[in-house]
């Protein structure tokens, strides 16, 4: 291939104005991660109108800046306070959060932080060489592949939990119940709706997250407290150690690629990324009991994911002319307000753009890198401030949060149901995520499977001979028989080993 | 929280209400005529447009478009605010009981008040009567378009071909499902509509032949079309379309169908005459200024900067019209 316009790029980007706006953009999109709610789409169509007087290239760079500096700072909520800003960061909380409690969070964070550059960085060197390759690979997804993806999903959804698989299961079901909700997409007919237009369009992922995660963290705490004397939590180390990165090593590796795979397919990429990463890293841990409890892959491989996945959503974008999630919609007006149409002949037409992007994305992850090493010192501070000053912080940045996203006050009341309800699950031995991720999966897989089928003209076996959707559910039914073919193989170990460590999972609140 | 959040937005005001001091002591001798004795003078505060979508769509970006032209014109702030929820609907009933002062507006889709109440319940049907329209704003047509590899030229080619078309929409009681399926109805195409979540994903299913051919907005589709990878079939509108000029409009082709989206700024009911005229010469300046010209090009958008008589004149044609052929052709949009 020809390199020149590559190099071209970086000429462009390092001219000073255009580090300025790279620096500029990774600066507000950390910021605005660290806060539940204003996502990056809100913020950009905020900015938009300023970037109309400023050149194209440098317009696009500071965008994508906040977009992929978003999801850096989305990480610190989700670790620190277990809020969770987006879908693709759900699986953090689980291992993030963990590490909190116990001091570690400067562990959590810093591991995230350098999973996030190598999975950024690495789905940055497969943009350059591989966009136009990859781009038709995202085509060849259609409906049925979607339906046979989520269907993985929500079956990984129940190994990754760490409690009793029969409560897992029982909150995914839930979690697929909610996600029918709202007006249906195929004959507008009112699903539990209750003749409230604020139902009609279903419910938002943000409500949810908040109030399962952060609010009834926070209820579940102020009972905690009346039993026993609760201190601040101790904060040690702030920075991860050689054995951290050791054990981390292979968790990012793999972390990067499946981010970098999945996150091209347009809609759910990002969310099946961070899921399938901890998936993988459980299935091959030793100790698979220590997941959910502060284990280092556990946030390693999520948030290399879910940054790998970040950075490919781009090529859709930028070689197909499709905007992969509500954020790259954005970017696509951006870039139409300049005068420049994304698409299959933007690479030709406006090599600059296209590569001054791409490469200031390279810039743009050293800069984040840099910045969070500092920072992570700073936010792990948080966690010495006293929970009676923290917890009506938290709530307060919930409840702001949740109203940003659709300026409704109708959604605040929806965190507080969730919250009282993420509160009863806890008592009861539920666990939150299984919940949340069937919800994000049940829509993806109910439309996906429904359109196959119109497109299939209602007969079913097209699902298994299509060649990608076929070896998928091949994939889907092996995974969900493991427990069994297991069993059935080798006998060596007596049925102590599946009771030893339910009883261990039971310890744990 | 609340510190980051206005951040943004306060630096936005800043620059905005700078630039419109200066065009505001420029024009402010003009207009001051037009208030006609009212009670002080429109406006003294914020107008907040509000947009029943997310950000990032056509009517968010129109939306954004029309609010920086009129903030600047009347020399005052003018947020974006979304409120999306029930295609629109929602935001269109909070308008409704908002105060008819002028200090809230939105721009709004014709197809909530033509196609939406073909597919929900009478009582949750939105209805333009509960407002006062400002002006019209511009027209987004719709292009049906097929992959290369697929050899169709036109709505006959498909005819020939003798099986069931598939077609993607961009979802449930959008012009996008009603050109089409009337299109097919009237030519007597077997064909199966598959409903999208939106334009992306139908486009997507396009390119990837997961369908025989989609409809979407001309805007979405039109850079593949032009790199060769789509092969536009037909267009909806009256006349050619001249972002699209050698593509025939169904008409042409012998098939009645004419659907079209078209947005117009609107406002609560009883809203003072001395208002809407202000928003009205506002909304007139920035349509003319060559900005506000470009973007519409650049968005594949035709103005369509009506008088508020016309807009209605208009939604009541089109609904009645597509009431008549689906039921001349005994088609449920809700299938």
């Amino acid at each position: 291939m020809d390199i020149s316009p590559i190099l071209n790029g970086f000429g462009v980007v390092l001219e000073p104005t255009n580090l300025l706006y790279c620096l500029v953009g990774v600066i507000i999109g950390m910021l605005i991660g660290v806060l539940p709610g204003l996502g990056p789409g809100a913020t950009i169509a905020i900015l938009l109108p300023i970037t109309y007087g400023i050149d194209p290239v440098s317009a696009i760079i500071m965008l994508a800046g906040i977009f992929y500096g978003a999801q850096y700072g989305g990480t610190i909520t989700s670790v620190l306070l277990r809020l969770p800003g987006e879908a693709s960061s759900v699986v953090t909380v689980f291992d993030g959060f963990a590490l909190a409690r116990q001091g570690r969070a400067g562990t959590a964070l810093g591991i995230a932080a350098i999973g996030s550059f190598v999975g950024g960085t690495v789905s940055i060197i497969g943009l350059t060489v591989l966009a136009p390759v990859v781009a038709g690979f995202a085509l060849d997804f259609g409906p049925p592949e979607y339906a046979a993806l989520g269907i993985l999903g929500v079956l990984l959804v129940s190994a990754i939990g760490n409690g009793n698989r029969l409560k897992a299961v029982i909150a995914a079901c839930v979690g697929l119940l909610i996600a029918t909700v709202g007006r249906d997409t195929f004959t507008g007919a009112e699903r539990f709706t209750f003749d409230s237009l604020n139902l009609a369009e279903g419910i938002d992922f943000i409500p949810i997250a908040m109030g399962l995660f952060g609010l009834s963290e926070i209820l579940y705490n102020i009972e905690e407290r009346h039993n026993q004397v609760h201190s601040p939590a101790k904060v040690g180390n702030v920075w991860p150690s050689r054995k951290d990165l050791g054990q981390a090593k292979g968790a990012i590796g793999r972390g990067s690629l499946i981010g970098f795979l999945l996150g091209v397919l347009p809609g759910g990429g990002a969310v099946l990324s961070s899921l399938a990463a901890y998936a993988v890293e459980k299935r091959r841990a030793k100790q698979p009991e220590r997941f959910g409890r502060g284990a280092v892959e556990g946030v390693a491989a999520p948030e290399t994911a879910n940054n790998a996945a970040a950075t490919s959503s781009f090529i859709p974008l930028l070689t197909l002319g499709i905007p992969a999630n509500a954020t790259m919609a954005l970017i696509f007006g951006a870039l139409l307000i300049q005068g420049i149409q994304p698409g299959p002949q933007l690479v030709t037409e406006h090599p600059d753009v296209f590569w001054g992007v791409i490469n200031s994305m390279y810039i743009g992850n050293i800069l984040l890198l840099i910045m969070s090493i500092p920072m992570v010192g700073v936010f792990v501070r948080i966690l010495r401030v006293r929970p009676a000053i923290l917890a009506p912080i938290t709530v307060l940045i919930t409840l702001l949060g949740a109203y940003t996203v659709r300026n409704q006050v109708y959604d605040i009341f929806l965190v507080i149901g969730f919250g009282v309800l993420g509160y009863l699950m806890k008592k009861f031995g539920f666990e939150p995520g299984p919940l949340v991720l069937a919800f994000v999966l049940g829509s993806m897989i109910e439309s996906s499977a429904r359109q196959s089928l119109l497109i299939f003209g209602g007969d079913p076996a097209g699902f298994l001979t299509r060649p990608i959707s076929g070896t998928v559910l091949a994939v889907v039914v092996i995974v969900a028989a493991w427990p069994l073919i297991r069993k059935a193989l080798p006998r060596k170990k007596p049925a102590a080993v599946p009771g030893d460590s339910d009883r261990v999972e039971e310890k744990t609140p | 929280m609340p510190r980051y959040r206005t951040i943004p937005r306060r630096v936005l005001m800043g620059v905005l209400g700078a630039t419109a001091a200066i065009t505001l002591t420029a024009c402010g001798g003009v207009k001051t005529t037009s208030s006609g004795g009212g009670d002080g003078e429109y406006p003294t505060g914020n107008i907040e447009f509000s947009v029943g979508a997310s950000a990032g769509g056509s009517t968010d970006l129109i939306t954004r478009a029309l609010a920086q032209g009129i903030g600047k014109e009347l020399g005052v702030s003018a947020p974006v605010i979304n409120k999306p929820g029930a295609n629109g609907a929602l935001n269109a009933k909070e308008l409704q009981a908002a105060k008819p002062d002028g200090y809230k507006i939105a721009v709004q889709n014709a197809s909530l008040f033509t196609i939406t109440p073909l597919t929900v319940s009478p009582e949750e049907a939105t209805k333009i009567e509960d407002f006062d329209v400002i002006t019209g704003i511009s027209r987004d047509d719709y292009v049906m378009a097929t992959s290369a590899e697929s050899g169709y030229k036109s709505i006959d080619d498909l005819k020939k071909a003798g099986k069931t078309i598939r077609y993607g929409t961009t979802g449930v009681g959008t012009g996008a499902q009603l050109a089409s399926a009337l299109t097919f109805k009237s030519a007597g195409i077997e064909s199966t509509a598959v409903p999208f979540d939106g334009g992306a994903p139908a486009l997507t299913a396009l390119l990837g032949n997961q369908v025989d051919v989609s409809t979407m907005q001309i805007g979405e589709g039109i850079e593949n079309i032009k790199a060769g990878k789509l092969v536009p079939l037909a267009v909806f509108s009256a006349e050619r379309i001249p972002y699209l000029p050698d593509v025939k409009t169904a008409k042409e082709q012998g098939y009645e169908v004419q659907v079209t989206q078209y947005r117009f700024l609107t406002a609560p009911k009883g809203t003072p005459e001395n208002v809407k005229t202000r928003l009205l010469d506002a909304a007139k300046k920035t349509f003319a200024t060559p900005e506000y010209k470009q973007f519409n090009e650049q968005n594949s958008l035709t103005p369509m900067e009506i008088s508020p008589e016309e807009v209605l004149k208009a939604l009541q044609s089109d609904t009645a019209t597509y009431k008549e052929q689906l039921n001349e052709f005994g088609i449920s949009l809700t299938g």
